[in-house]
């Protein structure tokens, strides 16, 4: 075995969680990035700041949307009576109704996430999460932050404002982590609990034996929008393995002895390779915003892609 | 192609039939793997899903694994039973190289100059014999001397066989050639072209040249002689000499379809030696002592000679001898003084002028031993008795001390540190402890140390045990006695009869561990006692006393101390109890062990000198030590006239001819690099997941 190989396996050890102490994980110079981060979204997306966001909901706004056939109850008022003069048919104005946009967070802190050199990727997952977070209160939106794994673990409640981050860090560092990854389960019962429609950011690796589609979909049915982040280890598509090996699944313990040959691994990286694809393209199919990196990028480098690209600030 | 290893097939089956079992279990056996954690094994299931579809493939590779790994085990396994190509040339030869290591070897003549021993000429042809071997021929070399020892096995190696060669040395023994060619002859058994070549001076007796047989079932060239084993009246307890067991048991060694050659070595046969050496002490007075010497000029020419006596390093007696070609003289040195000094060592020197030639050494000097004598304390137990105490004056050998029987009672303890107490018509309540051996007259009641069992009057003594040492040159047919104590001997106590009146026992001996007991059933006369004997007066009382004595001592007066060499002899150990090895102590300083079986040690002396043999108890107290000479002693191996040819068994040894050359070709060599390239590319197939 390499000496990286050896490290690798010293890495994930499988007792404990390795990535359970995050008392380092939001220090001063995380706060710095975060606002350096605030400060380049006003500047890149000026104009397009405003704490308020259109939903598609037609209701009592200022910005006229469409017309449609009057019916017995509706309100006087919004009848337009020059249609009527012009055409002798009562039609009804209707205008985009202006509401605070809510954003879940949704990471996830199952066992798979603690794996990761030299940050475990549920460290990375948080940061970036609270970096999102933190650029949403100072927009002023409504953004709530659910850990899960095997179930929900957790839940910070939906704030606004910049002072808000504190407690954000605080229940990023004491939230449960562990378990398997359940994503099914847990978007069902994150949308029953949840009856707030908003743009929903799930940070994950999405390695639920499972599949990751009936949790997005679960999402996408009841109208929220889902915005997909995978995070990944390097050594997790580019395993540096050789020789005889009891490979240990670290979510269900179950163990599948291998001889890890050349042709194998080069057979395990397309596969890995294929899976990240696969989930992908279902989120390109459904026009859902997908991200994927590895923990090597560092976070900031990350959300700023991500504003760039558009999806999470509009 | 012919197997030249030293293990035998069936083993060699057994052998590879283990190892690969061994192997194909090794391969069964699961090895323990590293765990590693993985985020997802769900990939790895999707990927070895897909890879089991090729899972016979899989399991070829593994087999093919192990068939390599088979295949090696087997190249290895081959290579261990030294494959040779070539071997079975019909011209390729079996040859036993006979070479001379007895003591005529050490004639300084191997060279004009006389600077080489015929040794050293020997060995020199022998590795020229070697050194022309062909491809084909194997030998093997055999060590001729009192022994035939052989040093190699048969191998084609030629530095081997010389580097042996190199180390063999001569003995101080006569050579046992029937032995030799007996041995040599079961090494060729069965072998092709068997060949024998006997590199030597050609100084053999001519019994043991006769001793062949060149057909199969034919009769031995000389007639048997007088079977030696049933000539009891001498030698008793000695081993037969070689020839002498050659002659009396073993057929002529038989070496049909062997072919014999000699090669001969040595130039000179000038020589004068001393061919017999012995001394012993006067039975009668033994203070003083006889020497024994015969000396020989085996030469061709008239020899003068200065011939030295030593009794330890005092010159006893030094004269000029002149010896005619082939003269044998006998000297007997009488009535000479004992001192302290045991060893006698006998020396020629060359004389003066002409005739002083010698080309053998190890005969000019001579060891002898004078048997040791040990002072005995004697306590003599008695009220005056004037027979008792006048009969013990003729032994000088003692310390006396007297007491009477009332002083005895008062105080046993007194007896402590005696190696002899004798009792006088006194039965003792206390015996003294061991290992103080007890002369008893008329022990009476039960505080006897041997059983009575009733008293006989007027009886005659008809039977004695002339074997037992205390009986020895003594006669008691008509000695008188008035009655006597009749004892019951237990055997199985250590008791033994020694005289017989019809069938009652009236002398018994006893040995008790160390201590030995002599007990007379009648006492001896003295003033106020009324018992009545006539042995007192007679020539065999004052001979008992000092046998007892002597026989206490462990003394034997007819015991050897001068051995030849190359013969196995048994030697008494007086005392020696429950010891199974004595220890030997030979000339040059060397240890070495020999079986020890009913107080008889084996000796053979390799060496002329001195020797040491010593019994030791589990403790490492020594039971008993005796010291030995040893002597060449051997008129036939002075004679080392060497035999430019050899006659064996009626046949005349040719020299051997040039070996022919043939071709081979050790193949282990090739196998084992061929091993450890499938090795190689099992370790790269290995580490390169080929064959996993």
């Amino acid at each position: 075995m390499s000496r990286a190989a050896a490290a690798a396996a010293r890495t994930v050890a499988p007792k404990g969680n390795r990535a359970a102490d995050r008392s380092e994980l939001f220090d001063e110079k995380f706060l710095k990035t975060l606002e350096h981060l605030h400060m380049v979204s006003r500047k890149v997306f000026a104009g397009n700041i405003r704490a308020e966001r259109r939903t598609r909901k037609v209701g009592s706004g200022i910005e006229f949307a469409d017309h449609r056939t009057y019916a017995r109850g509706d309100d006087f008022r919004y009848i337009d009576w020059n249609l009527y003069g012009r055409l002798d048919k009562l039609l009804l104005r209707l205008f985009e109704e202006e509401e605070d946009l809510h954003i879940y967070i949704l990471v996830d802190v199952s066992d798979s996430m603690s794996i990761g050199n030299p940050l475990p990727k549920l460290h990375y997952a948080m940061q970036v999460g609270a970096a999102l977070t933190y650029v949403g209160l100072a927009n002023l939106d409504r953004v709530a932050i659910i850990p899960f794994g095997d179930r929900i673990m957790d839940r910070l409640p939906p704030s606004r404002g910049k002072n808000r981050i504190f407690r954000v860090f605080q229940f990023l560092r004491s939230c449960e982590l562990g378990g398997k990854t359940e994503l099914a389960e847990c978007m069902k019962d994150f949308v029953a609990q949840n009856k707030r429609r908003g743009l929903a950011v799930v940070i994950s690796d999405f390695y639920d034996p499972k599949g990751f589609e009936q949790g997005i979909n679960t999402l996408r049915y009841n109208k929220f929008e889902p915005f997909v982040l995978q995070v990944y280890d390097k050594r997790e598509a580019d395993p540096p393995l050789h020789g005889d090996l009891t490979l240990v699944d670290c979510e269900t313990g179950d163990t599948r002895e291998v001889t890890v040959s050349r042709s194998l691994l080069e057979s395990y990286k397309r596969a890995h390779e294929a899976y990240c694809k696969e989930l992908e393209a279902y989120c390109t199919k459904y026009a859902m915003p997908f991200f994927r990196t590895h923990t090597g990028i560092p976070f900031d480098e990350l959300v700023l892609k991500i504003f760039r690209s558009g999806g999470f600030l509009r | 192609m012919s197997l030249l290893g030293p293990i035998p097939l069936t083993i060699f089956l057994y052998i590879a039939i283990g190892a690969s079992v061994l192997a194909v279990g090794a391969y069964i056996i699961k090895m323990r793997r590293r765990r590693f954690e993985v985020p997802f094994s769900h990939l790895w299931k999707r990927v070895l899903e897909q890879k089991d579809a090729n899972a016979l493939w899989k399991q070829l590779k593994r087999f093919l694994s192990l068939l390599l790994i088979l295949v090696i085990l087997g190249i290895v396994l081959f290579a261990a039973l030294d494959p040779t190509l070539g071997a079975i040339d019909r011209k390729a030869r079996s040859v036993v190289i006979l070479l001379d290591a007895s003591a005529s070897m050490k004639a300084m003549d191997g060279d004009e100059a006389g600077k080489e021993s015929r040794l050293e000429a020997a060995k020199a042809r022998a590795k020229g014999l070697i050194n022309s071997m062909g491809g084909g021929d194997i030998a093997m070399i055999m060590k001729v001397d009192g022994q035939a020892t052989p040093m190699s096995r048969f191998t084609s190696d030629g530095p081997m066989l010389n580097k042996i060669i190199d180390g063999l040395e001569a003995s101080d023994t006569p050579a046992d050639l029937t032995r030799a060619l007996g041995a040599a002859a079961d090494a060729l058994r069965d072998r092709k072209n068997p060949l024998i070549v006997l590199i030597s001076d050609g100084a053999y007796p001519e019994l043991q040249l006769g001793l062949v047989s060149w057909e199969k079932g034919a009769p031995t060239q000389l007639a048997p002689r007088k079977d030696p084993s049933k000539d009891k009246s001498k030698d008793k307890g000695k081993d037969p000499s070689p020839a002498d067991w050659n002659t009396k048991n073993l057929a002529s060694v038989d070496l049909s379809n062997v072919d014999v050659r000699y090669l001969p070595v040595g130039r000179r046969s000038e020589n004068v030696g001393i061919v017999a050496f012995n001394v012993r002490r006067y039975i009668a007075n033994k203070a003083s002592y006889e020497v024994y010497i015969e000396v020989q000029n085996f030469g061709t020419e008239p020899a003068n000679r200065q011939l030295a006596l030593y009794n330890g390093d005092t010159a006893v007696d030094i004269n000029k001898i002149q010896l005619a070609p082939g003269q044998r003289i006998k000297k007997i040195y009488t009535k000479l003084p004992g001192n302290a000094e045991n060893r006698l060592r006998a020396s020629l020197r060359p004389g003066e002028g002409a005739g002083a030639s010698d080309a053998f050494a190890l005969d000019d000097q001579a060891f002898a031993l004078l048997p040791a004598r040990k002072k005995q304390k004697v306590l003599l137990v008695t009220t005056d008795n004037l027979f008792l105490e006048g009969a013990l004056l003729v032994y000088d050998n003692i310390d006396e001390r007297k007491i009477v029987p009332a002083e005895y009672e008062r105080n046993p303890a007194i007896a402590d540190g005696f190696d002899v107490v004798i009792f006088d018509d006194y039965t003792p309540k206390v015996l003294p402890p061991p290992p103080a051996s007890l002369l008893l007259f008329h022990p009476t009641g039960p505080d006897s140390p041997i059983a009575l069992r009733g008293e006989l009057a007027n009886p005659h003594i008809t039977v004695i045990d002339e074997g037992h040492p205390v009986m020895r040159w003594v006669t008691m047919s008509d000695v008188y006695m008035d009655r006597s104590g009749v004892f019951a001997p237990d055997p199985k106590k250590g008791e033994s009869v020694l005289a017989f009146a019809v069938r009652d026992p009236i002398i018994v001996a006893k040995r008790d561990g160390k201590r030995k007991i002599l007990a007379f059933g009648f006492s001896l006369p003295s003033l106020g006692r009324d018992s009545a004997t006539d042995l007192p007066l007679r020539v065999a009382f004052p001979m008992l006393l000092v046998n007892t004595l002597d026989w206490f001592a462990g003394d034997q007066t007819d015991l050897l101390t001068t051995y030849p060499t190359g013969v196995r002899e048994r030697i008494p150990l007086d005392g020696v109890v429950g010891a199974t090895e004595a220890e030997v102590k030979g000339p040059d300083g060397t240890l070495t062990h020999t079986p020890v079986i009913e107080g008889l040690a084996t000796f053979y002396g390799a060496r002329v000198g001195y020797y040491e043999v010593a019994a030791k108890a589990p403790n490492g107290r020594v039971m008993a030590q005796i010291e030995l000479a040893a002597n060449l002693a051997s008129p036939g191996e002075s004679d080392i006239a060497p035999s430019a040819e050899l006659v064996l068994g009626g046949k005349k040894l040719a020299e051997p001819e040039a070996f022919a050359i043939t071709r081979s070709r050790k193949l282990w060599t090739y196998l084992v690099l061929l091993a450890m390239a499938l090795i190689m590319m099992e370790w790269v197939t290995y580490h390169r997941r080929i064959t996993v």
